[in-house]
């Protein structure tokens, strides 16, 4: 998947989506440029997690477009599947395959989907596995690995399908605080690459040191968004003031 | 992560027939199985070679409808497993089609014995089709099997976190390559144990089809019985041999149990 010249990576037009009567995203409209990092806060219930599972399709969408190097995620004639290629996602869970080593969770994506040898397949999961700091483990079973090193081969995983966008629901709130440096560390050589990050998570400290934009959302709508010295530093909306005390 | 397991556990329980299968943790050398294991073969052994000779007679009476009902349970089992997942994977489908025929299918074949599905399929439709005795019997069970284990393939399926398949999803495997490569695999796991149940059951089961002729254990001995007058000896020795033969499948199914848990252990 190549970035297009011009124009957004990502475009959320006028979204909407609702769990039963409860309206989840309430006309939320987002561009994201190619290389941006975006970061987005909110209290929990602000919808900041199902905007971003939309934008793979892991939610569908009642109203309004989302699309994806100019192609449409919801439009039946796209196959979702060749576009979610092009998205690594990280789970606040991990959702590591347990059936699988650390080497086979990363290269299962890549032989099925991409048909590579096995052999290529392995040298590439490697690197990554050393990029992430953790080579010493490929084959062994997740289960016997940390949170903050699970978290840290599911980022691997994600990226050995090289995607053009990587998509991070709350990856670190799973982690026993010890974990978590270790997991944004990663995270922040990511966004360092140049790689286009999308990234719902309740650490300010990373939203400041790597973020090019900082969204904050409540009740399922984008109430204020800015680069982040602005929006820490001079919050203007009542409610983003309320929500920076509760957590700084 | 805990949690789901131990939801997993609880969905299981909710399908199976009860614990035929010995725990793997049981360790000590007296146990419920050991000691039932130990009492059939003792008494068999005791009847046979201490006691009067018609128990002996009985006994050897019974090798070829061993060898059938062996055949009939292995034969079953092959067309009731694949029928039982295309079941379960039809009750999890999101086509109302599909979906609503495995459902019927179960409904239906659950609520009729199977003891009247082997009459139904031996005599009833021999009206139109005459079907000989080792196919009808392996039909009946296999079709009433594939409904029961469809449930539970159904419930393992749907013990695996959702996180499994949005992990595989999101990384562009479609619907079927997640069930195949990354749910089906780990749910073989929770799946097994009932599964082997299922087949243990299917095994005593098969019983059933004496009433069609077939010369299986069961068919054998009542000839027996009748021919020589000795019934007590004869559903002794018959009784005997189906207990240890469920027993020693159950410790296999155990075995393979323990097995598939590798992944699972912590440093």
């Amino acid at each position: 998947m190549t970035a297009e010249s011009n124009g957004p990576m990502i475009s959320i037009t006028n979204v909407w989506k609702y769990f039963g009567q409860f309206p989840a995203l309430q006309d939320v409209s987002l561009d994201i440029a190619p290389g941006e990092r975006v970061v987005i806060i909110g209290p929990s219930g602000s919808g900041k997690s199902t905007l971003l599972r939309s934008i793979n399709r892991l939610e569908e969408i009642d109203g309004g477009s989302i699309t994806v190097n100019g192609q449409d995620i919801n439009d039946k004639s796209n196959d979702i599947n060749m576009l979610r290629r092009g998205m690594g996602m990280v789970f606040q869970q991990f959702n590591l395959f347990p059936h699988k080593t650390v080497l086979e969770n990363l290269t299962l994506a890549p032989r099925k989907l991409l048909d590579l040898s096995r052999t290529d397949a392995e040298n590439r999961a490697l690197l990554l596995l050393k990029k992430v700091g953790i080579s010493d483990k490929a084959n062994i079973y997740p289960a016997m690995l940390s949170g903050g090193q699970q978290q840290r081969v599911a980022i691997a995983r994600a990226l050995a399908m090289q995607p053009a966008i990587m998509l991070f629901d709350e990856p670190t709130s799973a982690l026993d605080p010890e974990m978590v440096n270790e997991v944004l560390d990663v995270m922040i050589n990511l966004a360092e690459d140049g790689m286009t990050m999308v990234c719902v998570t309740h650490e300010m400290g990373f939203a400041r040191t790597v973020a090019d934009r900082v969204i904050f959302m409540d009740h399922g709508q984008i109430i204020e968004s800015g680069p982040p010295d602005v929006l820490f530093g001079s919050p203007r909306h009542p409610r983003l003031r309320q929500f920076l005390n509760q957590i700084l | 992560m805990d949690k789901d397991e131990g939801q997993s556990k609880a969905n299981i329980i909710m399908v199976t027939d009860g614990p035929a299968i010995p725990n793997p943790r049981e360790r000590r050398l007296i146990n419920a199985w050991s000691i039932a294991l130990t009492g059939a073969i003792l008494s068999l052994l005791l009847l046979c070679y201490a006691g009067p000779s018609s128990y002996r007679e009985a006994l050897l009476f019974l090798p070829d409808g061993i060898l059938l009902t062996f055949k009939l349970t292995a034969l079953a089992i092959c067309c009731a497993v694949p029928l039982g997942l295309l079941t379960g994977l039809g009750r999890i489908s999101r086509n109302r089609c599909v979906n609503l025929i495995a459902s019927t299918y179960v409904e239906v074949i659950r609520g009729i014995p199977l003891l009247v599905q082997v009459f139904y399929i031996y005599f009833a439709l021999s009206q139109f089709l005459r079907i000989q005795g080792v196919p009808a019997a392996v039909i009946a069970v296999s079709i009433c099997y594939g409904a029961y284990m469809g449930e539970v393939f159904r419930a393992g399926i749907l013990a695996i976190p959702k996180g499994q398949t949005e992990a595989a999803r999101s990384l562009g495997f479609n619907r079927f390559q997640t069930m195949f490569y990354v749910v089906l695999p780990q749910a073989w796991r929770t799946i097994l144990p009932p599964v082997g149940n299922e087949c243990i059951a299917m095994l005593k089961d098969t019983a059933l089809v004496s009433v069609i002729g077939m010369p299986d254990m069961m068919q054998r001995a009542r000839s027996f019985a009748s021919q020589s007058y000795a019934y007590f000896e004869a559903y002794t020795v018959v009784a005997l041999v189906y207990l240890i033969i469920t027993l020693l499948l159950s410790k296999i199914v155990s075995v393979i149990e323990a097995r598939l848990n590798y992944y699972d252990r912590r440093k």
